[in-house]
C-alpha cells in the first residue's frame, strides 16, 4: 500500500530515502565542493600554492592552465594551515614566504627543499641573472645569505629607505632630504619632530613613519646600519645591551616618545601607510620602492613624491637591506616537485614576473628585467634613479633560524610600551628584550636540535 | 464641589504628562541604545561610499564629497561575489538544517528519556561549549587530511549531524517543557519514542526550530576560520573573500571596498533575520533562554 501524505515514514522507506540522499550528497560534496569562477578544471597535473590574495590572479591561472597545462589550485596562505599540512605530510607543493625571516627558519627545520639541482638545469631562471636580493633565500645551517637556495623572491624593496612629501617640507620650511645622501637617523628623527602637526592634543599630520616591515627586522637592519649583529655568532642569542643594538633600540624607543608616527602607543588606524600618505596625513614613510606602485596612478600625489636612501647611523655603515624579499619555497614533501618547478619557473621567470615588473610594485628579482621597471612618467624616472643608486648599498643582514619574527614581535609588543610610555629606562628595557626573547631562542634552538 | 470636581481631573492630566515624561526618557534611551548598536553599520555603509582618502583623513570626514556608489559595482566585479556567496549558501544551508535536526534529536533525549550517567553526559556536553575553537583547529585538521575530506564540503555535514551544544540546551529546554501526557498518550497508541519525537514533538517545535536554523545559519555564513582552514581559494566561502580579496597590485588591503562587500555580505543575514524575527524570538523565550 502506497502510503498517503502525512502518513508515518517506515522505516524501510526512511531508510531508502536517506539511502539515497547520501548518495546524492556524497556526489556533491566530495570532488566537487562547488569553485568560483577563477577556478580551473580539467585533467592534468595539479600543483598547490598557497599565497594571499594577489600574488596569483585568477587570470594567471587559467593563463597557466593553457600555457603549462598545469592546474593551479590556489590556498590562502596562513601559517596555522601550512604547519596543519606540513604536520599531515600533505603539504603545498609551493609556499609564501618572507625571504628575510621565513627562509631560515624553514630551512633550519628540514622541511624546504634544496632548490640549487633545480636552478642548475633551469633553461629560465640562471644563478648569474638572480639579484643579490635572492640570498636571503640561501641558508648554510647557520647563516642566511650564504648556502644552498631554498626559494626565490618575487621582487623587493630596500624596507629602510623612505618617500617624503615636498608639500608637507616647504609648509614646514624644512630642506628636502638629498635624494644620494641619507641623512642620520638622528636628523630625521629631527625633521620628524618638525613636520609634526598636532591639533588639542591629537596628532593632524604624523612628522614620519619609521616601523620597518616587523620590529624584529627593524631593530636587526638599524643595529648592522650602527655596526653590529643584534644576534651572536650562532643566531642563538640577542643582545640588545651591546652597544650598537642598544644605540638602535633607544632610537626607536625615543622615535616612540616623542609620537611623531605611527607606533605602539599611537597606532595608525589605517594599519598601514597607505592612505595615511595619500591623504597628506603623512610627511614621511618608511616604505621602500614598492609604495611607488600605489602612489603613481595618484598623478598629485607623485608630483611632491620623494623616494630618500635609506639613513644611516652617525659614524655608522651605509647599508640598505630588504627585510622582506618575499616569494616562493618549495616543501621537501611536496608531491609534484617537477610540476611545482614549472610553476616556479613560470611565476619568477615568465608573464607574472614581467607583468610585477612593470607595476613599480616593487624591484624584480632577476636583473635582466630591471629594464622593465617603470619609467615614463616624471615620479617614476625620479624614483628609479634614487632607487638605482640605492641598490650600491644592498646587503644581506642575516636573520636567526630559531624562531619566527612575528614570535619576537609578539615579545616585543609586550615588553617595549612601558618604555614607550617612559615607565622603564632603555637599559631595563634591554634586559628585559634580552630575557624573554633569548627563552625564545632557546626554545627554537632546542626545537631545531 | 467644584474643588472636587477638578482634582481628580486635574490628577489624570499630572498622571498623563508623566506617563508621557516616561515615554519619552524610554524612547531617548532605546532611540540612543538603538543608534549606538546601528552605529558600527552605519559607519561600515558610509565607508563603502567613500574614497580611500576620505577614509584615512582626519579630522573624520563624515560624509563623503561625492557618494562612490561604484564602490558597491566594484567590490562585486572584483572576486566572483555570486560563487563565494553560492558556497557560503551551500555550505550554511547544509549545516544548519543538519544540525537543527540533529540537536533536535540529541535534546529530545536529554529532555525525555532516561538513562544512567545522563546528567554526567549533559555536563560533559555543556562543558564542551567551553572548549575554545582554536584549541580544536589542528587536530580537526589532521583528522580530515587523513580521511580526505580537506577541500571538500563534508566536514560541515559531519559537524551537523554531530549536533551543537548550545543548540542542544536550546532544545533540551523547550522539549522539558512539553506534558508528560503528550508522551504518555502517544506510547498508549503504540507509537515508540522516534515516532513520539518526529510525529509530536518536532510538529511543535517550529520556534525553536527556526531560532535554531538561524543561529546555526548564521554562524556558518560569518564563520571564517573552519572554511580558510578547510577549503582552498576557489572553493571557500564569502567570509574569507571579504576578509582577504580585495588587495590592490602590491597587495595591500582597498578599504573602501572591503567595506561595500562588508555591507554586502551582511544583507542576507538581515534579511533572514527580519523574515523570520517572530519565530527566532519566540524560540528564545519558550526554550527558557530569553
Amino acid at each position: 500500500m502506497r502510503p498517503h501524505a502525512g502518513a508515518p515514514l517506515s522505516r524501510r522507506r526512511f531508510l531508502s530515502l536517506s539511502a539515497a540522499g547520501a548518495a546524492t550528497g556524497a556526489a556533491a560534496l566530495s570532488g566537487c565542493a562547488m569553485q568560483v569562477s577563477s577556478g580551473v578544471s580539467g585533467s592534468g597535473e595539479t600543483v598547490t600554492v598557497m599565497v594571499n590574495s594577489g600574488d596569483i590572479l585568477p587570470e594567471q591561472v587559467q593563463q597557466a592552465k593553457k600555457d603549462l597545462g598545469i592546474k593551479i589550485v590556489l590556498v590562502k596562505y596562513d601559517i596555522t594551515k601550512l604547519i596543519a599540512m606540513l604536520t599531515s605530510g600533505n603539504p603545498p607543493d609551493l609556499v609564501r614566504g618572507v625571504g628575510a625571516v621565513d627562509s631560515p627558519f624553514f630551512a633550519a627545520r628540514d622541511v624546504a627543499e634544496e632548490l640549487d639541482p633545480y636552478f642548475s638545469r633551469s633553461g629560465v631562471l640562471k644563478v648569474d641573472d638572480l639579484d643579490p636580493v635572492n640570498d636571503l633565500w640561501r641558508f648554510d645551517g647557520r647563516t642566511q645569505g650564504k648556502g644552498p637556495r631554498y626559494g626565490m623572491a618575487k621582487d623587493f624593496s630596500q624596507d629602510s629607505m623612505y618617500w617624503y612629501n615636498t608639500s608637507a617640507f616647504d609648509k614646514a620650511g624644512v630642506d628636502h632630504p638629498s635624494e644620494t645622501e641619507p641623512v642620520t637617523y638622528e636628523e630625521w628623527q629631527e625633521t620628524a619632530k618638525r613636520l609634526v602637526q598636532r591639533k588639542s592634543g591629537q596628532t593632524t599630520v604624523f612628522g614620519g613613519s619609521y616601523g620597518g616591515l616587523t620590529r624584529s627586522t627593524l631593530l636587526t637592519t638599524m643595529t648592522a646600519s650602527a655596526g653590529g649583529s643584534l644576534f651572536n655568532d650562532d643566531f642563538s642569542r640577542v643582545d640588545f645591551t651591546a652597544p650598537e643594538a642598544r644605540k638602535a633600540l633607544a632610537w626607536y624607543i625615543d622615535y616612540c616618545k616623542t609620537k611623531v608616527g605611527p607606533s605602539l602607543i599611537q597606532p595608525d588606524p589605517n594599519g598601514w601607510d597607505g592612505p595615511t600618505y595619500q591623504a597628506g596625513r603623512l610627511a614621511m614613510s618608511n616604505s621602500g620602492y614598492w609604495m611607488g606602485g600605489m602612489i603613481y596612478p595618484d598623478k598629485k600625489l607623485a608630483e611632491v613624491s620623494r623616494l630618500a636612501p635609506a639613513p644611516l647611523f652617525a659614524g655608522g655603515t651605509r647599508i640598505s637591506a630588504c627585510q622582506g624579499g618575499t616569494g616562493l619555497w618549495m616543501p621537501k614533501k611536496a608531491k609534484n616537485k617537477d610540476a611545482a618547478w614549472r610553476v616556479f619557473e613560470w611565476f619568477f621567470g615568465e608573464e607574472p614576473a614581467k607583468a610585477r615588473a612593470g607595476g613599480g610594485w616593487g624591484i624584480p628579482s632577476l636583473k635582466s628585467m630591471r629594464s622593465l621597471m617603470p619609467a615614463q612618467e616624471d615620479a617614476q624616472k625620479r624614483a628609479l634613479k634614487v632607487q638605482e643608486n640605492e641598490l650600491k648599498h644592498f646587503s644581506v643582514v642575516s636573520f636567526t633560524p630559531y624562531t619566527r619574527a612575528d614570535a619576537l614581535d609578539a615579545l616585543f609588543n609586550q615588553i617595549a610600551p612601558a618604555a614607550m610610555n617612559g615607565q622603564i629606562s632603555v637599559d631595563t628595557l634591554a634586559g628585559r628584550l634580552n630575557s624573554a626573547i633569548n627563552e625564545q631562542l632557546k626554545r627554537g634552538k632546542e626545537q631545531v636540535g | 464641589m467644584t474643588a472636587t470636581s477638578l482634582q481628580p481631573k486635574s490628577l489624570t492630566t499630572d498622571a498623563r504628562v508623566r506617563v508621557r515624561a516616561k515615554r519619552l526618557v524610554l524612547y531617548t534611551i532605546l532611540v540612543s541604545v538603538t543608534g549606538l548598536f546601528l552605529g558600527p553599520f552605519g559607519w561600515l555603509i558610509l565607508s563603502g561610499l567613500k574614497t580611500q582618502g576620505e577614509l584615512a583623513a582626519s579630522p573624520v570626514h563624515w560624509l563623503p564629497d561625492v557618494f562612490q556608489w561604484h564602490n558597491f559595482a566594484d567590490a562585486f566585479h572584483q572576486i566572483d561575489f555570486l560563487g563565494y556567496a553560492r558556497n557560503s549558501l551551500v555550505i550554511a544551508l547544509i549545516y544548519a538544517t543538519l544540525v537543527t535536526l540533529s540537536s533536535a534529536w540529541v535534546g529530545f533525549g536529554f529532555a525525555r528519556l532516561d538513562a544512567p550517567g545522563k546528567k554526567v553526559l549533559f555536563g560533559v556536553l555543556l562543558g564542551s561549549m567551553m572548549l575554545p575553537q582554536m584549541v580544536t583547529l589542528l587536530p580537526t585538521y589532521l583528522i580530515f587530511a587523513k580521511v580526505g575530506m580537506v577541500d571538500t564540503y563534508w566536514p560541515w555535514v559531519l559537524w551537523g549531524l554531530s549536533a551543537a551544544p548550545y543548540l542542544v540546551f536550546l532544545f533540551r529546554q523547550f522539549f522539558a517543557g512539553m506534558p508528560r501526557e503528550l508522551e504518555e498518550a502517544a506510547i498508549v497508541d503504540g507509537c515508540g519514542y522516534a515516532t513520539i519525537f518526529w510525529r509530536i514533538f518536532l510538529p511543535q517545535s517550529w520556534p525553536v526550530l527556526s531560532a535554531s536554523f538561524i543561529i546555526a545559519f548564521t554562524w556558518t555564513w560569518g564563520d571564517y576560520i573552519a572554511p580558510q582552514l578547510l577549503l582552498s581559494t576557489d572553493r571557500t566561502t564569502l567570509a574569507v573573500a571579504v576578509m582577504t580579496a580585495y588587495v590592490n597590485d602590491g597587495g595591500t588591503p582597498v578599504p573602501e571596498l572591503q567595506a561595500a562587500a562588508s555591507v554586502m555580505y551582511v544583507v542576507p543575514i538581515l534579511l533572514i533575520f527580519l523574515i523570520a524575527q517572530r519565530g527566532f524570538v519566540a524560540g528564545m523565550s519558550t526554550s527558557g533562554l530569553k
